[in-house]
C-alpha cells in the first residue's frame, strides 16, 4: 500500500542518519517504526531476527515500549478530561457565546476589540470593603504599578497584608498605558486594571476572584466580576500585551 | 455565519477527548490545554466549517492555528517557567507512590520535548494513529511524523534515564 511504500522509501533515505551527538539513530528509527507497526513485512522479519540475537537492541525496545505506556497513562489521567462546560457548549442546539472570560481569550479577542469603552467602575462586594477597599491605589500600590514587571507567578508583598502581582501591560485606545494586576488581601483576591493618567495610576475596574493556587495558577470562579474585568480589557485594549523587553523598556523610560 | 450541522456537532463531541489530548500535547500545561480546547470549540461554533469537512482534522487545524496565534502574542518564557511546576504535578494521582513519581518524571520529560515531537508522539503512541493519519492531522509529510516520533522516543528515553540517575 502507498503508505508502506512511502515509509520504505524514507527508511532507505536514512541509511546515514546521525543524531546531533553524532550517533547513529537507525536502530531507534527502526524500533520506533516497529512499535508503531509501520515496517513492512520484510523489515519486520529482519528486525525480529536481530531482536532475538541482540539483547541490547531488545532491551532498548522494551525501554521504548515501557515509556510509551507511561506516556499513555499520563495522557489518560483526569487532567486530560474534557471540561463539562465544553461538552455542553457543543451539545447545546442554540448557543450564545459569552464574551471571552479568560486571560488568554481576552487577548485573542483584543485584535478586534470595539472602540473606546466607558470606564467601568464595577466593584466588589461592599461587605468586603468596610476595612479594605481594593479600588484604592495608595502610594505603595502606585509604586509597584509603576515599576514591577509583569509575571506569571510570585507576589510583591505590600503592607496591610497585601500581595500584588502585575500580570500584563497593554495600550488603551485613548493612548494611556494600562496594567492588569492581581491583588490579594488575607482571604480575598481581586483582579483589576489600572491605567496611568497624568502620571497617576487610576483603577478602572476591579473584580473579586478565587485563586486556586496563589503560587502557580489561578482560575476565575466564574463570577460576573471577573467577566467584567475581561470585558473591560477586550473593549479597551488596542493591541496585544507588551512582551517583557518592551515592558521593561517602558518602565525604564518612565512610561 | 456558518453553523455546525447536527452531525458535525456529534462528531465534534466524539472528538473532544482526542482534541483535549492534542491541546495538552501542544501546550504541555493542563490549564492552557483547557483554555485552548474551549477557544477552539468556541471558534468552531462561531465560524462553523464546510459541510464536507472532516470534523476531526478541521478541529485539529483550528486548534493548532489558535495555539500558534497564542504563542506569538504572549510571553512564552514566563509560561514555560510556570508550566514546569504545573506539569510536574499534573500526573500525580497519589502522593509519593513509585508509580506517581514515575509518571511525574514522564510528564516533566514530555514537557522538555519540542512541541512538534510531543504532538507527533501523542498522535501516534497515545491516539494510536498511523503515521499517515497523524501526518494528515498535523499537516506534515509522513516522513516528518516518522522522524519526530522516533526522535521524541529517543529524547524521552534519554531524559528519563537522566532524571532517574539524578534522583537515585
Amino acid at each position: 500500500m502507498g503508505v508502506a511504500k512511502k515509509v520504505t522509501d524514507m527508511r532507505d533515505d536514512r541509511k546515514n542518519v546521525v543524531d546531533m551527538d553524532g550517533g547513529r539513530v537507525n536502530d531507534d528509527y527502526l524500533l520506533s517504526m516497529y512499535i508503531d507497526n509501520e515496517l513492512d513485512a520484510a523489515q519486520t522479519i529482519a528486525l525480529v531476527s536481530r531482536l532475538k540475537s541482540e539483547p541490547v537492541l531488545r532491551t532498548r525496545l522494551t525501554q521504548l515500549e515501557e515509556n510509551d505506556e507511561l506516556v499513555k497513562q499520563v495522557y489518560a489521567q483526569s487532567a486530560v478530561r474534557v471540561p463539562n462546560q465544553v461538552t455542553a457548549l457543543v451539545s447545546a442546539d442554540n448557543v450564545t457565546l459569552l464574551r471571552p472570560g479568560s486571560q488568554w481569550r481576552r487577548w485573542t479577542a483584543a485584535a478586534v476589540a470595539a472602540s473606546c469603552a466607558a470606564v467601568v467602575a464595577m466593584l466588589v462586594n461592599t461587605n468586603q470593603t468596610a476595612v479594605f477597599n481594593p479600588m484604592t491605589i495608595d502610594a505603595q500600590m502606585a509604586q509597584v504599578l509603576e515599576s514591577s514587571p509583569s509575571r506569571a507567578s510570585g507576589w510583591e508583598t505590600l503592607d496591610d497584608e497585601r500581595k500584588f502581582r502585575s500580570v500584563l501591560t497593554f495600550p488603551a485606545v485613548d493612548g494611556k498605558w494600562c496594567r492588569e494586576f492581581l491583588l490579594a488581601h488575607r482571604e480575598s483576591n481581586w483582579r483589576g486594571v489600572a491605567c496611568r493618567d497624568g502620571g497617576n495610576w487610576v483603577n478602572q475596574v476591579v473584580g473579586s476572584e478565587v485563586f486556586l493556587n496563589q503560587e502557580t495558577q489561578y482560575r476565575p470562579a466564574g463570577a460576573d466580576d471577573t467577566e467584567s474585568v475581561a470585558r473591560f480589557i477586550d473593549e479597551t485594549a488596542t493591541d496585544v500585551a507588551l512582551g517583557p523587553q518592551q515592558e521593561a523598556a517602558l518602565i525604564q523610560s518612565g512610561w | 455565519m456558518t453553523t455546525l450541522t447536527s452531525q458535525q456537532r456529534q462528531d465534534l463531541i466524539d472528538e473532544l477527548p482526542r482534541l483535549k489530548r492534542y491541546c495538552l500535547s501542544l501546550t504541555s500545561d493542563p490549564a492552557d490545554a483547557d483554555d485552548l480546547l474551549q477557544i477552539t470549540v468556541e471558534r468552531l461554533l462561531e465560524k462553523g466549517m464546510p459541510a464536507d469537512a472532516h470534523v476531526a482534522k478541521w478541529a485539529h487545524r483550528v486548534c493548532k492555528n489558535l495555539w500558534i496565534d497564542e504563542i506569538r502574542s504572549r510571553d512564552v518564557r514566563n509560561r514555560y517557567a510556570l508550566s514546569e511546576g504545573v506539569i510536574d504535578g499534573a500526573g500525580t494521582t497519589s502522593a509519593n507512590t513509585e508509580e506517581s513519581v514515575q509518571l511525574d518524571r514522564v510528564s516533566a520529560a514530555m514537557e522538555q520535548l519540542p512541541v512538534e515531537q510531543r504532538a507527533a508522539l501523542v498522535q501516534v503512541a497515545v491516539e494510536g494513529r498511523s503515521y499517515a493519519e497523524a501526518a494528515a492531522f498535523l499537516e506534515v509529510p509522513i516522513g516528518t511524523i516518522m522522524s519526530r516520533v522516533a526522535r521524541a522516543r529517543k529524547a524521552l528515553a534519554a531524559n528519563l534515564e537522566w532524571r532517574e540517575e539524578r534522583e537515585a
